[in-house]
């Protein structure tokens, strides 16, 4: 039985990973049309954190870096992402300054500053206590 | 102003209980006794001094129509207080337990009373006639980790409770010879002593401060995520309601009304949630002066707050005395807020409440006048 559930498991992930090469190319066509907070949006949007498949998290990572690495106006993001996104965006941009690399933390911390200024030490708590559903 | 009184009686109070004419505040200052003060002459004086316990004393309960204090303590010992003239007697109840008993609190009969431990079990003690001794129930291995909160449905017989493994349970607590058939209600008529009737698995976090609405019909009970759960129709098929706040997270809840929950915690500032007409529950407003509103500034300044600590500007140098209230951030109370009791009941509404926390302070809150609140009363 648990050869058959291992299966289903990598059958699941690699659903995920073709899900996620799918938004992938779709966030690369929404950077070309100059719509960064859609591309954002679409890249959070469908993040498996239930999975425990680390290939899907990176994968699903790299995507959200694309995404995230291109927003230039901050304050402008924000005023069109919608709460809903807040408490997964805070757990990527924790991911982000977990890479130890300097323009992807510079990037991060510039959003964590204003994220936090919307959605409270509470958003920021709600990535950090959860242990179960990690990106 | 909410805030009608503020009463500095310590450093530190880990919990707090009221006589029942509410002329006598009991309170732990954060050591192995149980200090009584009274209303003396417009002045709180200390009357009394509880020691029997070893360590820290973590709950006190102050029975309504009995007058008896129930106290547990990390030393994993309970005492029942009975005053008998100007002396209060204590009585030994042995819980049986091997870690701390962490919260304590007297079901609505007052003819038991419940313990959550550290040693992952819940007791349910009961007086005995024939023997003149009170005695431990266990309802054991049903949680994971440490038992942080209990709660009485108005039942007597429903017992709701929260740990550190993040869930929230309730128990049937009937026992033989205690309970009588008619205190039990039709969704519970068949549970034995100990038997699980739902198990809430909403936070991934530790779970802390559980109640009950007025009625029994809600519960609701806040995780370390900064989130709040309310639960309808506790039984097989559970309600729940998930409301995540922008503030550091609670450790305790108080229902006001059937629509109105008060949550106190690390923002040190009483928070308002309520139920529309639809039965959304919601943030609404904290109840001391700071607004709800952001500003960017208030985390700077907790930041570099932080940062003073970390560079050894330590609060502790300062008087608790020459703290004037409300000076930190405009808010009441300076540190975590980790009690919150009724006061004075005019039916099933709670107009009035104290907090208490670790800034050894025991505020009284009105919700008389209060704007927004008094919708929901």
């Amino acid at each position: 039985m648990a050869g058959v559930e291992k299966f289903v498991e990598a059958d699941n992930a690699e659903a995920i990973i073709t899900r996620i090469e799918h938004k992938s190319r779709k966030i690369e066509s929404l950077l070309k049309q100059n719509k960064p907070v859609e591309a954002l949006k679409t890249a959070l949007e469908g993040s498996p954190p239930m999975t425990r498949d680390e290939r899907c998290k990176s994968a699903n990572w790299i995507v959200v870096h694309r995404a995230l690495m291109a927003i230039k106006d901050v304050d402008g993001m924000f005023s069109s992402l919608d709460p809903e996104y807040y408490d997964i965006l805070m757990k990527y941009l924790y991911r982000g300054l977990s890479t130890g690399d300097r323009p992807t933390c510079d990037q991060c911390l510039r959003i964590h500053e204003k994220l936090t200024e919307r959605a409270g030490l509470g958003c920021i708590l709600r990535s950090l206590a959860d242990t179960v559903n990690t990106v | 102003m909410a805030a009608v009184a503020v009463h500095q009686f310590a450093q530190c109070i880990t919990c707090h209980a009221w006589s029942p004419d509410q002329s006598m505040v009991a309170f732990c200052p954060n050591n192995n006794e149980v200090h009584i003060y009274k209303l003396l002459e417009d002045k709180w004086e200390k009357v009394h001094v509880l020691q029997k316990h070893d360590q820290i004393v973590t709950g006190i309960d102050w029975s309504g129509r009995s007058n008896r204090i129930v106290t547990v303590s990390h030393d994993r010992n309970s005492y029942v207080w009975n005053q008998e003239g100007a002396e209060w007697v204590p009585t030994l109840v042995i819980l049986r337990l091997n870690r701390a008993a962490l919260c304590v609190q007297w079901s609505p009969r007052e003819n038991k009373f419940a313990v959550g431990s550290g040693a992952k079990t819940v007791c349910i003690c009961y007086y005995e006639q024939e023997n003149n001794w009170w005695v431990s129930k266990l309802i054991r291995k049903k949680h994971d980790s440490s038992v942080t909160s209990v709660a009485w449905h108005p039942n007597n017989i429903l017992l709701a409770t929260t740990s550190t493994d993040g869930k929230c349970r309730v128990f049937s607590t009937f026992i033989k010879g205690v309970d009588t058939r008619e205190s039990k209600t039709s969704s519970s008529s068949d549970s034995k002593f100990g038997e699980q009737i739902v198990q809430l698995d909403l936070s991934f976090s530790w779970a802390f401060g559980v109640k009950w609405s007025p009625s029994g019909n809600t519960l609701a009970y806040v995780g370390h995520n900064s989130m709040i759960y309310f639960v309808d129709d506790v039984g097989p098929s559970p309600l729940a309601q998930n409301v995540a706040f922008r503030n550091l997270p609670l450790r305790d809840v108080l229902f006001v009304s059937e629509k109105m929950v008060i949550g106190v915690g690390f923002d040190c500032n009483p928070m308002v949630f309520a139920a529309d007409d639809s039965g959304i529950w919601s943030f609404i407003r904290f109840l001391g002066e700071r607004k709800a509103s952001s500003s960017s500034s208030k985390y700077g300044s907790q930041f570099s707050e932080a940062f003073g600590k970390l560079y050894g500007q330590s609060k502790h140098g300062l008087s608790n005395d020459t703290v004037e209230p409300s000076r930190a951030h405009g808010v009441v109370h300076e540190n975590c807020i980790n009690c919150i009791v009724p006061l004075r009941k005019e039916g099933p509404r709670t107009k009035r409440f104290s907090t208490s926390g670790l800034d050894g302070k025991v505020v009284i809150w009105d919700l008389e006048n209060q704007e927004v609140v008094s919708d929901y009363l």
